[in-house]
């Protein structure tokens, strides 16, 4: 379950009050004022879900709250973090105030009401009865609502809560999972020692702390198949007939029971992806069961499904992907580390690629290529050291090329139609598609089921380009002469510029929005006005993403996977958005890089070192990139072309238009920089006519940091906190060694002069930019 | 409309805070206009070049075992004994008011327009005319844990010229590695922990020379401009929040107009810490620090009038100039409400730009669903291709990223 946060500062004043009774719900939770909430200040971030148990961290103005019912939840547990709370037990009884940092018990079936004079901090744990996965707690139902006595268990309890309030947010879903359990558990205890305490008003209870010592004893034994009511009984020093009773008083047998738990424990381990190496009859015997057949038998009555059939179920793709990891691009980590404890192939895999390179014969002076977009000449979401140039070239050399969007199918009739190009880098059949590999994924797609590549890396890439005689340690330099955008050739278009934006489910957005329905991915297409006075782009319609069927068979609920046509009857367009409003351009290039020395497919996505998906839109016209050289010819690919760009790129793309740029390519030797700028240069650096921008990114080198698992960590580690060390780290690096100043000097500039920002929170590898003004180091270069 | 002047004195001066609970300097009526000087709080880092012959800074700063003009320096206890001094330094600006706004109520929006800053200059028998400042790369910076060059860690006072006499630049006179100051009172200062302490300049050696070459534009503007919250009598002038404070943008310069949600009645505004020039992030802990006066407007717009007016539903600080709009995310939007009563302390714990991200994000999310009427969804998307989010400092314990959006963008929407 993911994290879910609410801020009243996303909602208009009318709209606050409402969703802030949402959060409240899903906590078990109903305020009993209403008035003044529109005005009150209140966040949440909450983890977990209602059913199970949420760990909330709240800000809420003052109110009072009161249980609302819900099926299977057993209480609530509020820690207000300041004064200013007070507990009514029961209607009719005073209030009692509550001191900051302690817990109070509020059972789903008592009528308290809490009270907030208030805003205040608080810590919400929210407990229902699945978390206990059948378990009996004896709880449902019972219990008063108390204010619990600061100290031994439940003074762990609440240190706990206030540290995973903190980390809740960070926390991996394994982690979550098992920190769920450990809360469960630490709130049973509490709970019912607190009911032990009121035992003499309620002597009903006193009996659910024994039945609650009995199915933990229970829990711990499953895997012995003499395990039996008579040798519980003996363990726990009661009679096997006042056990017996126990059980019966809940309404079912002691043997009924022990068998549902052994099942639901072998359930469990069914569904696990990590344990389909085991065999299903070692299953059933670690849960107890001693025949095979007869758990077979006993789990297809239970469940409807043999175990077999269960597990090839559960643990297919997309129902891992559903369950654990669709909120996270990239490959996941389990399968980078199946892959990397398979034996390496015999030759390295080259990814498939038509067509031959283009080598011109060494010329004097500089020649100017043109480097056409076809199928022959792009690669689609990944960078490769194995990939065979489709050009190579001498440094000095101009090249004119063209790259095309992969957002293009966005709107197959605006800008795919009647471009011989595009038609055919995105054709796309029932029987096969002229590109097939679209990512650094498996070809068999055996991941997530997406497609070849999986779309692990989504950029259409024109390259790579050999420099003749780049070799590791120098620096390849990328000068944007000019950048023009790609006239459509669909009939009655002719000349216009179309481009696309997607609001996709890797946007800083996607998991914080405010509008249903929830979540949602749009897609916004624009017209493009190159040539006017101040070129602009304008929306024309845009169109919420629809479950899309590929001609393959696939269906992309999302978009998982990049080139899928859009079939127009299965969307519906919306027109007047955005009017009037007119957005100036930035003409870039998302992606420029070289191909990286770490790994022979390396998803485009996450920026790094090398360059690739930079995303800053500083690296147009009259700009240049410089970058490191990992590998003979250094291997340039470009792509991701964008008419514009916001800092940030919150929402997972810019305008994205395909484009055709000229640049000038200059190959630094080693030998050479010393003394330069670009000496020392590990990381990409931008160059514009009045500027030094600096990258920083969180993991600058991500595929060296974590090595064979860089490729899905760098998506789940990405902060700006990060990037901003890094940022600073190189600016300082770059003032002190390639301007000499001191490290003292060079804080102090950064700290008077030196501009940070924010580049992108949606490409993996999040970035932070430093800007250094080329006045102000203008007369030290005289 | 009447212009005020309110001149930098011991009775104009509150330092370290925001205050709903101190008497206001002035009062003022809707329209009107004030002419308000600021003194930096790090002026003593150079008593010669900064407060020397400056009658009113002599005032202010005075500081003998005797006699301590203003005690209080900070919303930290003002009971002894004192670990750094009265108020302990939780909060440091001098800060040049209140400035009470008839009629303001909770609820409203002070409109501050920033019609003209200059610099205050040295009124010193040397340095008479010239303009100086001071920026510390101090404990609180980013880049103190962080440091390459021995001694580690340790604190650098760098002093900046300011030159006025073309396009205005700063450029560095000399630096010196803070040592451990004793104050009147003999409280020794290890680090900087504590505003307004004078450096013997024996005790610190002086390396000229330095930054040679480089000139650093100048962006004259205010860091710290607000009005008292309704949380607390004291507020530390450190942390920026819902009623502004030290934001620590160098746009807010001439030309700017601030819009603050009015927290208390009378909105209570103070202006003080004021820079010469600053970078996005303010990395080392503070800006050139140089003493400054503004010509301000102000005008309230009450909570009625708000609807259908790009302040609809504000409830965080924006700014507007020429150019576009800026939000202001924080690590927390209200770190007084989320944390609770340790929340001046406890804010600096939690620093984060991912946090003021986020925040940013919402704010300007429902900036342009509100003031521009926009979907969700168009929100979004022109976000995304047209709003810039920058680093606006990462050393106030609430850290800061901005959120801009240029108006050019509506320019045909009649917005």
């Amino acid at each position: 379950m993911t994290v879910r946060h609410y801020a009243s500062e996303s909602y208009t004043e009318v709209a606050r009050g409402g969703a802030w009774r949402e959060v409240l719900a899903e906590l078990g939770l109903r305020s009993g004022i209403d008035a003044g909430l529109a005005d009150g200040y209140a966040t949440a971030v909450l983890r977990g879900a209602g059913d199970r148990l949420i760990v909330g961290r709240l800000t809420a103005a003052a109110q009072s709250f009161r249980p609302a019912r819900g099926r299977g939840r057993l209480s609530c547990l509020v820690l207000p973090l300041d004064d200013g709370a007070r507990l009514t037990r029961a209607p009719g009884l005073e209030a009692t105030a509550v001191e900051p940092g302690s817990l109070v018990l509020l059972p789903a079936a008592a009528d308290w009401s809490l009270t907030l004079d208030k805003t205040l901090p608080a810590i919400v744990l929210c407990v229902g009865e699945a978390v206990f996965n059948g378990r009996r707690t004896g709880l449902a139902g019972v219990g008063q609502a108390e204010i619990a006595p600061t100290s031994g268990l439940v003074a762990i309890l609440a240190g706990l809560l206030r540290a995973v309030s903190d980390e809740v947010e960070h926390l991996s879903t394994v982690e979550w999972q098992s920190l769920e359990q450990s809360l469960a558990e630490l709130y049973l205890t509490v709970v019912l020692s607190a009911q032990s305490r009121h035992a003499a008003d309620a002597p009903a209870v006193g009996s659910s702390g024994l039945l609650h010592r009995i199915t933990r004893t229970i829990e711990q034994r499953l895997a012995d198949p003499d395990l039996s009511a008579v040798r519980v009984a003996r363990l726990e020093g009661i009679s096997e007939r006042y056990l017996q009773k126990l059980f019966e008083e809940t309404g079912e047998s002691f043997g009924l029971y022990l068998r549902e738990r052994r099942l639901q424990a072998a359930r469990a381990t069914l569904s696990e992806p990590r344990d389909v190496g085991l065999a299903v009859s070692d299953i059933a015997y670690a849960c107890g069961f001693s025949d095979p057949a007869n758990f077979n038998r006993l789990f297809k009555a239970r469940f409807g499904q043999s175990p077999g059939v269960f597990r090839k179920q559960a643990t297919r793709p997309d129902a891992v992907a559903a369950t654990s990891r669709a909120d996270q691009r990239g490959w996941p980590v389990e399968a980078l580390t199946a892959k990397a404890m398979r034996p390496p192939p015999r030759s390295m895999p080259v990814p498939e690629q038509a067509g031959t390179a283009e080598r011109p014969e060494p010329a004097e002076g500089p020649v100017h290529h043109h480097l056409p977009v076809r199928a022959a000449h792009v690669h689609w979401g990944f960078f490769s050291r194995s990939l065979s140039p489709v050009l190579e070239i001498a440094s000095g050399d101009t090249v004119t090329v063209e790259t095309m969007t992969q957002h293009a199918s966005d709107d197959h009739e605006l800008m795919i139609r009647g471009d011989p190009a595009a038609e055919e880098i995105f054709r796309w059949g029932p029987t096969g598609k002229t590109i097939d590999r679209r990512g650094a994924g498996p070809m068999d797609a055996s991941i997530f089921g997406r497609g070849a590549g999986e779309g692990f890396g989504v950029h259409i890439c024109t390259g790579p380009i050999a420099i003749r005689d780049a070799e590791p340690g120098d620096v390849v330099e990328v000068r944007i002469l000019d950048m023009q955008p790609r006239p459509s050739l669909s009939p009655g278009r002719e000349g216009r510029c179309f481009a696309s934006s997607a609001a996709a489910w890797w946007g800083y957005h996607y998991r914080d929005l405010v509008e249903r329905p929830k979540p949602r991915e749009t897609i916004t297409v624009y017209e493009i006005f190159p040539d006017a006075e101040d070129p602009y782009a304008t929306a024309l319609y845009a169109y919420r993403w629809a479950p899309q069927t590929d001609p393959f068979g696939i269906v992309h609920r999302i978009y998982d996977y990049p080139g899928v046509p859009v079939d127009t009857r299965r969307i519906e367009p919306v027109a007047d958005v955005l009017t009037g409003i007119r957005i100036p351009l930035r003409p870039h290039f998302g992606v420029i890089g070289l191909a990286p020395r770490e790994a022979p497919l390396v998803d485009s996505v996450p920026p790094a070192y090398f360059g690739g998906n930079l995303d800053n839109w500083r690296l147009g016209r009259g700009a240049a990139v410089y970058l490191p050289v990992s590998v003979p010819g250094g291997l340039l690919s470009i792509g991701d072309p964008h008419a514009t760009q916001g800092d940030g790129e919150v929402a997972g793309t810019a305008i994205e238009c395909s484009m055709t740029g000229r640049l000038a390519i200059r190959l630094h030797k080693k030998a050479q920089l010393p003394g330069r700028p670009i000496a020392d240069l590990t990381y990409p650096i931008i160059e514009t006519p009045t500027d030094w921008v600096l990258t920083g990114f969180s993991h600058p080198n991500y595929l060296a940091e974590f090595g064979a698992k860089g490729q899905s960590e760098v998506y789940s580690r990405s902060s700006l906190d990060l990037a901003m060390a890094d940022a600073f780290r190189k600016t300082r690096r770059f003032l002190m060694s390639t301007q000499g100043l001191s490290e003292d000097e060079a804080v102090s500039l950064m700290s008077a002069a030196i501009d940070f920002g924010v580049t992108q929170v949606v490409d993996g590898n999040w970035g932070v930019h430093a800007i250094i003004r080329k006045t102000l180091l203008r007369r030290a270069a005289d | 409309m009447k212009h005020h002047s309110l001149p930098v004195s011991p009775q104009t001066v509150h330092w370290g805070y925001f205050s709903k609970a101190v008497a206001p300097a002035l009062t003022v009526t809707s329209g009107d206009r004030v002419t308000i000087e600021t003194l930096t709080h790090h002026a003593n880092d150079d008593y010669e070049r900064m407060i020397a012959g400056d009658s009113a800074a002599e005032a202010i700063f005075h500081w003998t075992a005797e006699e301590k003009t203003i005690a209080r320096r900070g919303a930290g206890p003002t009971e002894g004994p004192f670990r750094y001094g009265s108020g302990e330094g939780v909060g440091v600006h001098l800060m040049t008011g209140p400035v009470a706004v008839e009629g303001a109520e909770a609820g409203d929006i002070l409109e501050v327009r920033v019609l003209d800053v200059r610099p205050r200059p040295s009124a010193s028998a040397c340095y008479c005319g010239r303009c100086f400042g001071s920026n510390a790369a101090a404990s609180w910076g980013f880049q103190y844990k962080d440091l390459i060059e021995e001694p580690k860690p340790r604190e650098v006072v760098t002093i900046f010229e300011l030159d006025t006499s073309g396009e205005p630049f700063a450029k560095a006179v000399y630096n010196y590695v803070w040592t451990p100051q004793t104050d009147p009172d003999g409280i020794v200062h290890p680090t900087i922990d504590y505003p307004g302490v004078r450096v013997d300049h024996t005790l610190v050696r002086r390396r000229e020379n330095i930054l040679q070459n480089v000139r650093v534009p100048a962006r004259l503007h205010f860091g710290t401009m607000g009005l008292a919250p309704a949380e607390s009598d004291y507020v530390s002038s450190i942390p920026p929040s819902y009623t502004g404070g030290n934001i620590d943008d160098w746009r807010i310069g001439k030309g700017a107009r601030m819009y603050y949600p009015v927290a208390v009645d009378g909105a209570f505004f103070s202006v003080g810490d004021p820079h010469a020039a600053q970078g996005d992030s303010e990395l080392g802990g503070t800006a050139i620090e140089t003493s400054l006066t503004g010509d301000f407007e102000f005008v309230l717009h009450k909570r009625a009038d708000l609807g259908g007016t790009i302040l609809e539903g504000l409830c965080h600080p924006m700014l507007e100039t020429a150019e576009q709009w800026s939000v202001y995310g924080f690590t927390f939007a209200n770190y007084l409400a989320e944390l609770g009563p340790a929340a001046q302390t406890e804010v600096g714990n939690h620093a984060s730009i991912d946090r003021a991200m986020r925040d940013a994000f919402r704010k300007l999310r429902r900036f342009l669903m509100t003031a521009h009427k926009l979907s969700e969804d168009e929100a979004i998307a022109l976000m995304s291709v047209a709003a810039d989010f920058g680093v606006t400092q990462v050393v106030d314990a609430n850290w800061g990223v901005h959120g801009s959006i240029r108006k050019e963008i509506f320019r045909c929407t009649g917005v």
